[in-house]
């Protein structure tokens, strides 16, 4: 009976409108006091029992900042760029992240970088499937407390530049900014400096063209390049594509897995492995392959591991390519993957095939 | 009539009338809990009703899966159901059947009418069949419900590895299937053990052996088979969950193991187990037929000949599922005798119950079609099984629709006709209400013939090619009529088994009290007047029909003229016979209505169900009040000895007993049979894989040391030696000496096997290395899990001896712990013998 | 009781009359089949005539004359037809059938034969033929035999457990990860006679069937003679394409075609895919469009198979490839 009409006198509160839903209102102390406790507790309950990655990885880290400063600065501000105007009049506000990180573990951290907050318009990660990236924002939040203005640019652009980047001049119909945003990660004339992102410097335009196509309508899942590719027109994918394949491909450099046994990746990499079913990988992503697929001699090993990894796990996507390969990485043992990608790795990009 | 009258010329009947009150005490003695309490209650006629019913639930759920599968293949090229989910289906169509409604179902109906039919009060472990249907019903339920969440295993009821091994069924679906089925079996050996030992130690005085009705003999030859068989089936559950958790390769040839390990090991289970489904099946159209000819049983020694024959043939007749393996001619042409020789024990028993009917003039009841469909279904369905015991034909036929129709033929026929057949035979004992004869007969023509419409024409799609176990198949093959007629016809079924239900519905209210009565004039004892105490007084039997050859029987029971006319102690009791002549030896007390039981199952049940989805430590949370719970049961078991109490008839009997007088020794015997076999199973495995790649065996100098073994023999051996002293301290009332000393020899026992077991490990032998490493350290497993028992035992006598729970004459959980003591010894002397002795001799 | 029986009885010639004789343990075509349907007839009159007693006896029982009754109600006729008629009827069976398993296992003494050794995967078959000078040639989910020639099978598993069976031509035997077993049989007259995957290998066990093909003595060797050759580049130009696409798609990391870059193991050897009646473990018949389509999305057509979806491909490449596939013959 009591809950009845305590019912009954929240619609009649809620339908007569004399609640305010001003923002700039801002909220009651005890509702505030409130919700805040609510959100504190939600996310220790929710918090996954998981083991971190290593956070202080410089790739993961550099990984995070360069999507940190696409996508988080704006609403939670940066080293040398304060929060916008606008989004600091949102209720809640966003808070400072090189503040306010410090009150939460690397799982609860990961927890609210994965899932969002509901009521608050901090949104979730666009791809629930890939927690390596969500990895990635939370080591670069355990490193953002410590920066200063100088040290965070050098993160998210690199050593200083003073020129244009070279790419601007090829895109005539597109914005140099695209180059820009492309080459913080992926450099151009240098490489990623990141070893966990791609080196698309001399991959095949159609590889290029496909990928940021399939990121773009959501086939092929990546909270970091979904966003960036989500506001490509289509002559600038072509543009994009092209000027990356013109450049010549960059063997990776970094020193391999001290574990990885590269006779087992060589023979997995060269014939194949019949009794696990699989292909040799170089029958498809040698250099005589179609160009509809990825050049992988001298490639980035802790990318291709993460990308196998993601494929194995079931994330990754819908798109064409996706299904083709997650059909085969599915079948690849953890040591299958480490040996493998350093054996390919470390291949010159002109070697074998 | 002679030689019966002066059996009965002692003093009975008792004097009327009886004095006042005793009907009273002993109605609230035995009075159920009510309301929803009576999930607590142990009593046989309700925890028999419990079973039956969820039994049947399982019956018409997994039927409903039949007909999915029937829908499915109605036509070619059928998308009704997918792959994934049509082979789900199918394998949960043949493991429900099989585990959680054939077996618990004829348990269940010996629960229900065993003690009725030997005028016993209850079985002589309530709370073990409580224990046994709560376990059987959590577990079932869980397991059924994985299909609901595409988590059902999809490996077909047999479960072949390597498909069912970690890498060709990945998830833990397989998982489900071993550990829940695993766990049921446990449940059906718990029942059969109390099923032993009430058929051998509960009947009515006077009823001898011979005198037994046959569905005891073959309610006790059905748990016997159980007692070992399910051990066998029990331990490839075991291996294959070891196999896929942590990789100890038993069935894996490129590790040694080898797949048909597997296959020996189930069949050897698998093959018993359609005997012990269809026997007692016989056992009840052994009953149903005398009372409804109106004579008795033609062939009774025949028969009871025929039973036995039948449970020792069907243990030497598994090799006959796999005539395809490519197993070496000769053996082939052995089982294949076997398997024939086979089919004259059930011939015998087909044409004595005919020659019943021709004695007698067979009532045209409900009961009665059933029966005639069973002769009917039942010959055809062995004819068959003849054929497919040829060794060529089974080479065409096996695994094609050909076998499919065989085996419904011989379990529906040989097991659900007669369970219908006791539905409507047995309903007025135990219900208010008969059931209507008019709907049982409408029931029994639509099941007969849509079962025929079914299942004839599956022969003939099995001969022109169709296998089992497809999802679909391709149009143009000839497939596509005989399986549109048996779809059909399967609906027929359905329509019927729905009729049955209907009539239950309507018809069935359980009865605490009689119901109609004798309806059929029927001459055994569950007919005589009945209560949740089952009968007033325990009659006297001097023959095989009591109630044909002794008239006024049921009224003098029902007056009280009989043995134990109401409660003697005060408590819930029994009366325990002599297992040859059914002399009245003591007065057994009974455990009234607990949770304890209840509890312990429901958390045995939660330990193993949470295990398979990776929550370890709530599991173990439940493993632990699963422990304790079984340990607050048994603290209230075994009551101090009290006067001897005088039953009635001149007949004054003790209320305590120890040794083999006591019933629960006999259960304690059962149990290290049961053990037994576990390791007999281990044993063929052991040596079958020696047989298959010896190279694996070890060099002598790969081997632990002889000393280290040298030395736990020798600690065993000690261990072994503390027993008959514990036992002679015990004797001269010295309990705490006593109990040190036995406390001493376990720790001695389990430092023993536990030196053993480490010294393998030291050798550098590890259980994922070889098929050979993970016997070796499965027979560690096997000691281990005679040992825990042995030390939670000695833990628990000790706290009893301190409360005052245990002395030099409340003894039987000593002498329990004696005997399982000594059998772990025995155990790990042989065990050991194995694993060191047969390396040597043969390396 | 006879009013009942009438009905599934009646339904019989029905049914075989819809019989196709493909795939048919009561249509055989050489000895070792014919020799395990005579023993089938002789089995099913056997239970027929036991059946008849059994019921007779019944009704007898039930609306019989006193005196048959009496007859019936005797324990020696449970003696006569429960113990002995079984025992003598049944010893009788049991020598014929041990005969009819030797005849079918033992190995005749006339010609060397041929050897095929098949290996049953999930969910399709590997072919190897042994030549006459020992070489082992591949091929998949069809196997080729001359008439009136013993063929010894050496059957193995490279997985689960599968069983070979070919019902036309003999029983069947299971192929056992670990063991090799061996099945010998021969046919009578050329023809084609499926055979099917009997034992329950998970997944799509239902589309894992194949064909054999029984040719003419010298037909057959001709073939035979031929299969290790490589064939001629295709004529057509979008063959040729598409048997470039075939290398450059990566179709051979996991197929092989001989005498091209493609020399994969994993999957079907595709040499000669092009002469087989049906793709995909005889579950659709061989069309360019068909194979098309399996390329496209094989899980379409068998859920679970190993191969990719290559819709990466276009539909033109696609059609390419199948092509080029359908003129390997």
């Amino acid at each position: 009976m009591l809950g009845l009409s305590a019912l009954a006198g929240a619609v009649l509160f809620a339908w007569s409108g004399v609640y305010n839903v001003a923002a700039s209102r801002g909220h009651w102390w005890v509702t505030d006091v409130v919700l805040r406790f609510a959100m504190e507790s939600s996310v220790r309950t929710h918090a996954p029992d998981v083991e971190p990655p290593e956070l202080n990885d410089p790739d993961l880290v550099l990984l995070g900042a360069g999507h940190y400063y696409s996508g988080c600065a704006y609403c939670h501000g940066a080293p040398g760029d304060p929060i916008d105007p606008v989004a600091s009049q949102m209720l809640p506000s966003p808070p400072d992240l090189s503040e306010r990180s410090a009150q939460w573990t690397d799982t609860q951290l990961f927890w609210l970088v994965k899932h969002g907050l509901k009521y608050a318009g901090m949104p979730a990660w666009p791809a629930q499937d890939r927690d390596d990236e969500v990895w990635a924002l939370v080591a670069f939040l355990r490193t953002l407390p410590d920066l200063d203005e100088a040290g965070y640019r050098r993160l998210v652009h690199g050593p200083e530049r003073t020129e244009a980047p070279p790419g601007a001049a090829v895109l005539a119909a597109g914005s140099p900014d695209d180059v820009q945003s492309c080459v913080r990660c992926h450099g151009d004339a240098d490489a990623p400096r990141s070893a966990l992102v791609p080196r698309i410097q001399g991959q095949p335009v159609e590889v290029l063209s496909r990928a940021l196509r399939d990121y773009a309508s959501g086939r092929r899942h990546s909270g970091v390049m979904q966003q960036m590719a989500a506001d490509l027109k289509s002559p600038e994918i072509d543009a994009l594509a092209a000027y990356y394949a013109s450049l010549p491909r960059i063997a990776a450099d970094h020193a391999p897995d001290a574990e990885a046994n590269f006779e087992a990746g060589r023979a997995l990499a060269e014939q194949g492995l019949r009794s696990a079913d699989l292909p040799s990988c170089l029958s498809c992503h040698g250099n005589d392959g179609l160009p509809i697929f990825p050049r992988l001699l001298g490639q980035n090993a802790r990318y291709m591991e993460e990308q196998l990894r993601a494929w194995k796990r079931g994330g990754k996507g819908t798109s064409d390519a996706d299904r083709l390969m997650g059909n085969i990485a599915q079948r690849l043992s953890d040591e299958q993957i480490r040996d493998v990608s350093a054996w390919l790795a470390a291949q010159p990009v002109d070697g074998v095939r | 009539m002679t030689a019966a009258a002066s059996e009965l010329d002692r003093d009975l009947p008792n004097p009327l009338p009886r004095p006042e009150g005793e009907l009273e005490q002993l109605q609230a003695i035995w009075a159920s809990p009510k309301g929803w309490r009576i999930f607590s209650d142990v009593n046989n006629t309700v925890i028999g009703l419990f079973y039956i019913g969820t039994a049947f639930l399982f019956f018409l759920m997994a039927g409903v899966l039949g007909l999915l599968i029937r829908l499915q293949l109605a036509v070619p090229s059928n998308t009704f159901l997918d792959q994934n989910t049509y082979n789900q289906v199918f394998t949960m169509h043949g493991t429900v059947m099989m585990f959680l409604f054939a077996v618990p179902v004829v348990e269940a109906l010996g629960v229900l009418l065993l003690p009725q039919m030997l005028a016993a009060r209850d079985l002589p472990f309530p709370r073990l069949s409580a224990y046994a249907f709560w376990a059987y019903f959590v577990g079932g339920m869980v397991f059924f419900t994985t299909l609901f969440f595409d988590l059902a295993p999809q490996g077909g009821w047999f479960m072949y590895p390597p498909l069912t091994n970690e890498r060709y069924s990945p998830g833990i679906a397989a998982d489900f299937w071993l550990l829940g089925i695993g766990f049921i079996e446990i449940s059906a050996i718990a029942g059969a053990i109390e099923i032993v030992v009430g058929v051998l130690r509960t009947r009515a005085p006077g009823m001898s052996l011979t005198r037994m009705p046959i569905f005891a003999w073959t309610m006790l030859i059905f748990a016997g088979m159980i007692i070992f068989a399910f051990p066998a089936v029990i331990l490839a559950t075991m291996m294959l969950e070891l196999e896929r958790a942590f990789g100890w390769p038993f069935f894996n040839p490129d590790l040694g193991g080898d797949a048909l390990l597997w296959q020996h090991l189930f069949w050897f289970f698998g093959h018993p187990e359609v005997y012990i489904i269809f026997l007692p099946a016989a056992g009840m159209i052994s009953m149903i037929v005398p009372a409804m000819a109106g004579v008795p049983l033609v062939g009774y020694r025949l028969i009871v000949v025929a039973l036995i024959a039948t449970g020792f043939f069907s243990f030497g007749l598994w090799v006959h599922h796999m005539f395809t393996t490519g197993i070496p001619v000769r053996s082939l042409g052995f089982f294949s005798a076997a398997s024939m020789a086979v089919s004259v024990p059930s011939g015998i028993q087909v044409f004595a119950w005919i020659a019943t009917i021709a004695a007698g003039r067979m009532k045209m009841t409900a009961a009665s079609l059933f029966v005639f469909g069973f002769l009917v279904i039942f010959t055809l369905g062995g004819l068959t099984g003849v054929m497919v015991a040829m060794v060529p034909f089974d080479w065409q036929v096996h695994d094609t629709y050909f076998v499919v129709a065989h085996f419904h033929y011989v379990l529906v026929g040989g097991m659900v006709f007669p369970m219908f057949a006791a539905f409507y035979y047995w309903m007025p004992a135990i219900s208010e209400r008969p059931l209507s004869e008019r709907l049982g007969k409408w029931a029994f023509w639509l099941i007969f013939l849509g079962f025929n419409t079914t299942f004839f024409p599956m022969h003939l799609t099995g001969l022109i090619g169709m296998p089992r176990r497809v999802y679909t198949y391709p149009e143009g093959l000839g497939w596509e009529l005989p399986n549109m007629i048996s779809t059909l016809g399967a609906f027929g079924i359905a329509a019927g088994v729905g009729l049955v239900v209907v009539d239950l519905i309507r018809n069935f209210r359980p009865a605490s009290s009689g119901g109609p009565g004798n309806v059929w004039n029927a001459g055994t004892l569950e007919w005589l007047p009945n209560d949740t105490y089952a009968t007033r007084s325990v009659p006297r039997v001097v023959s095989r029909e009591p109630l044909w050859d002794q008239p006024g029987l049921s009224e003098d029971v029902e007056a009280g003229r009989y043995y134990l006319p109401g409660s003697a102690t005060g408590m819930r009791e029994t009366i325990v016979t002599s297992p040859i002549d059914g002399e009245p030896q003591y007065l057994m007390r009974l455990p009234g209505p607990g949770w304890s039981p209840v509890f312990a199952a429901v958390f045995t049940a939660a330990f193993f169900l949470l295990l398979t989805v990776k929550l370890v430590t709530i599991a173990m949370i439940c493993g632990v009040l699963a422990i304790v719970s079984v340990l607050v049961w048994m603290w209230g078991s075994d009551p101090a000895p009290t006067e001897p109490a005088d039953i009635g008839g001149g007949v004054v009997l003790p209320t305590y007993a120890t040794g083999p007088l006591s019933h629960s020794w006999w259960a304690m015997i059962v149990l290290m049979l049961v053990a037994g076999a576990l390791f007999f199973s281990y044993l063929f495995g052991y040596l079958y894989l020696w047989t298959v790649s010896p190279q694996n065996w070890p060099r002598l100098d790969a081997l632990p040391p002889l000393q280290t073994a040298l030395t736990a023999a020798a600690l065993l051996l000690v261990s072994g030696s503390a027993i008959p002293i514990s036992a002679a301290l015990l004797k001269a009332r010295r309990c705490w000496p006593s109990l040190v000393v036995a406390t001493l020899g376990v720790a001695t026992y389990v430092a023993a096997i536990t030196v053993d077991g480490w010294s393998q490990w030291a050798s550098g032998l590890r259980p994922d290395g070889s098929g050979y490493a993970a016997l070796v350290f499965m027979s560690s497993v096997l000691q281990a899990e005679i040992a825990i028992p042995c030390v939670l035992m000695v833990g628990f006598l000790l706290v009893r001896l301190a409360a005052g729970r245990f002395d030099a004459t409340r003894r039987v959980m000593f002498d329990n712990l004696a005997l399982l003591w000594g059998y772990g010894i025995a155990q790990a002397l042989f065990g050991m013998l194995l694993t060191h002795g047969f390396p040597r001799l043969v390396g | 009781m006879r009013a009942r029986w009438r009905g599934p009885f009646l339904l019989l010639p029905l049914l075989l009359a819809g019989c196709s004789t493909i795939q048919s343990a009561l249509h055989p075509v050489g000895p070792e089949a014919s020799r395990i349907l005579d023993l089938t007839w002789v089995l099913f009159a056997l239970a027929a005539f036991v059946t008849i007693i059994v019921l007779s006896a019944l009704a007898l029982a039930l609306f019989g004359p006193d005196r048959a009754r009496r007859r019936i109600a005797d324990g020696r006729t449970i003696v006569a037809l429960g113990i002995v008629f079984p025992v003598v009827t049944l010893t009788a069976l049991l020598g014929y059938g041990l005969w009819v398993m030797r005849e079918n296992t033992s190995p005749s003494p006339a010609q060397p034969g041929l050897q095929v050794e098949v290996i049953g995967e999930q969910w399709w078959w590997r072919v190897h033929y042994r030549l006459p000078d020992g070489t082992i040639v591949a091929s998949a989910n069809e196997v080729r035999i001359p008439t009136g020639r013993e063929v010894e099978f050496a059957l193995r598993s490279a997985d689960v457990i599968h069983s070979f069976w070919v019902p036309s031509l003999a029983g069947k035997l299971d192929m056992i990860p670990g063991r090799t077993n061996h099945l010998r049989f021969s046919a009578d007259r050329p023809g084609v006679y499926r055979g099917q995957c009997a034992e329950y290998c998970g997944g799509a066990h239902a589309l894992m069937a194949f064909e054999v093909v029984a040719m003419a003595p010298e037909d057959f060797d001709a073939w035979l003679a031929a299969l290790p050759a490589t064939l001629p580049p295709p004529a057509e130009p979008e063959a040729t394409r598409g048997g470039e696409l075939f290398v450059a798609a990566g179709c051979g990391g996991c197929h092989a075609v001989r005498g091209t870059a493609a020399d994969g193991t994993t999957g079907p050897d595709l040499s000669r895919v092009g002469e087989r009646r049906t793709i995909a473990a005889a579950t659709l018949p061989n069309t360019p469009d068909n194979l098309a389509r399996f390329i496209a999305e094989p899980s379409h057509i068998k859920p679970g198979v190993l191969m990719p979806p290559f819709t990466v491909l276009s539909a033109d490449e696609r059609r390419a490839i199948s092509l080029y596939l359908a003129g390997l013959r």
